[in-house]
């Protein structure tokens, strides 16, 4: 298990790419005063599992799309910013569970308060 | 070139549940097909969060309704491996069986509706219902419910199995072979079938690992990928059994991949119940005595569901999960829908997502 920093994250995943060739999950985790996006990788040779783990500040959250290297990530990715509201950059990733959202704190969060935090459609 | 945009809505017989495809065609060829999902969206991962650990198995259930052994038996493996509760020996035995059985009743629906889609108009769905129906009687038996069962522990199974448990299975084993057995023949010597299903909706090897699908999908392009090779569990290990792959990557293969993976579970269901041992403990530990984990590490388990490989990655907390993320093998399947249908027959949109074997459930969780 690696942790590694936001702008080490393409170089981290180019060099793992090699070892590990199929990904199957990026997921976040909201630790209230931070952020935490998974990503979990896996060899269909070798059989090997590497889990990778880049620590988000609350604000602003932001992180670069992995498309490119795993094409893999385009719906995981569009997931996680929904529902954490984390913004990926380098694609515009449109909504895909909730299309017609409009609450005003994205679901996931630990500060999303059931029926205050979303408005009722007419 | 003039586009003609058409929407496969989500109220419509085929397309499994509740699923928004807009299809952009040139005259019968499809340019694009776009799937929107989200009907069924239900927030089951949030609501989890604010459950204690064995209130939430009927969660986990109900995101695949044809299938549900398989995610509560995932959700399950969670839980033991927070609290560190052993799986005892008869018992895994019991839930390899279950779970074999459980794929088997998953696959029959499959292809009693594929071939539905594509004009076998209810003779091979009946058969196939007939045959799911014997074995939802024998889970009932097992475990008192037909559909959303339930009864599973951490460390085994909710109470002892039936007296004549063995009896019963070696019996249905037969049944079931001797009857899936003929459907080759509805199938294979059909030219119309053969002719809708061969070189359509090509996936090939290189881009089946690069979209991250998993299950009947991948092998069918020809990826020899099974987790219960991969990462065993349970008995998977002591059980001789074949990975069934096909090379094609179309939907001919994906075909022959499940057809051959139901043979295949009747032999894994032989040798288990060879090697069960005779009297032996399944009942795992109820429910008000399961412990509090340790320290809130994180939790990572994978199992081999019907539709491919489900992942649980959760953070346990002291009484609930503090966060559990759900990785559901239909949710990427359908994410190659565009990519494979591009230059196909608007009449081969049916087929292609068929052979995907989604189930909206799942997929919006």
């Amino acid at each position: 298990m690696q942790e590694i920093e936001q702008g080490a994250l393409l170089r981290t995943l180019r060099n793992a790419k090699d070892r590990f060739n199929y990904l199957k999950k990026i997921t976040a985790v909201d630790y209230n005063t931070y952020f935490e996006v998974v990503y979990i990788l896996f060899d269909t040779e070798t059989k090997e599992q590497e889990i990778i783990k880049v620590k988000l500040p609350h604000e602003n959250a932001s992180i670069d799309s992995v498309m490119e290297i795993y094409p893999a990530a385009d719906w995981y990715e569009r997931e996680m910013a929904e529902m954490f509201g984390i913004k990926i950059r380098g694609r515009n990733a449109k909504r895909l569970l909730l299309e017609k959202w409009n609450g005003a704190v994205p679901p996931l969060l630990k500060s999303f308060e059931w029926g205050k935090d979303y408005k009722k459609l007419d | 070139m003039a586009i003609t945009r058409i929407n496969v809505g989500p109220i419509h017989p085929s397309t499994h549940g509740v699923l928004r495809i807009v299809v952009d065609l040139d005259g019968d060829e499809i340019v694009n097909a776009e799937p929107h999902i989200g009907f069924l969206h239900r927030g089951v991962e949030k609501l989890m969060e604010t459950r204690m650990y064995m209130v939430n198995p009927p969660y986990t259930e109900k995101l695949d309704y044809v299938a549900p052994l398989g995610w509560d038996d995932l959700y399950v493996a969670a839980v033991e491996k927070a609290t560190g509760i052993e799986v005892k020996e008869s018992a895994a035995y019991a839930r390899t069986i279950l779970l074999e059985f459980q794929r088997i009743a998953s696959h029959l629906l499959w292809l009693g509706t594929f071939l539905n889609d594509m004009g076998q108009f209810f003779t091979l769905f009946m058969w196939c219902f007939r045959e799911r129906s014997k074995v939802i009687k024998f889970l009932e038996d097992v475990s008192g419910s037909r559909m959303f069962y339930v009864n599973l522990r951490p460390g085994g199974l909710d109470r002892d199995l039936p007296a004549d448990f063995s009896k019963r299975a070696y019996e249905l084993t037969d049944y079931l072979e001797e009857q899936i057995n003929q459907y080759i023949d509805v199938t294979e010597d059909n030219s119309v079938f053969l002719e809708r299903t061969r070189g359509v909706g090509v996936l090939s090897k290189k881009d089946a690992i690069a979209y991250g699908v998993s299950g009947p999908v991948l092998r069918g392009s020809g990826v020899e990928e099974d987790v219960r090779k991969s990462l065993p569990y349970y008995v998977y290990d002591k059980i001789k059994f074949k990975v069934q792959t096909f090379g094609s990557g179309d939907v001919y293969a994906r075909y022959r991949v499940r057809y051959y993976e139901m043979l295949e579970s009747i032999n894994i269901i032989r040798q288990a119940l060879d090697m069960m041992p005779d009297k032996g403990d399944v009942k795992g530990t109820p429910i008000k005595l399961i412990g509090t984990p340790a320290k809130p590490e994180e939790v990572i388990v994978s199992r081999e569901l019907a539709r491919g490989e489900g992942l649980i990655y959760m953070v346990p907390d002291k009484q609930r999960p503090y966060r559990i993320s759900l990785r559901s093998p239909a949710f990427i399947n359908l994410s190659v829908l565009s990519k494979i249908t591009k230059g196909a027959k608007f009449a081969d949109l049916f087929p292609i997502l068929g052979s995907l074997d989604v189930v909206m459930a799942e997929i919006d969780r």
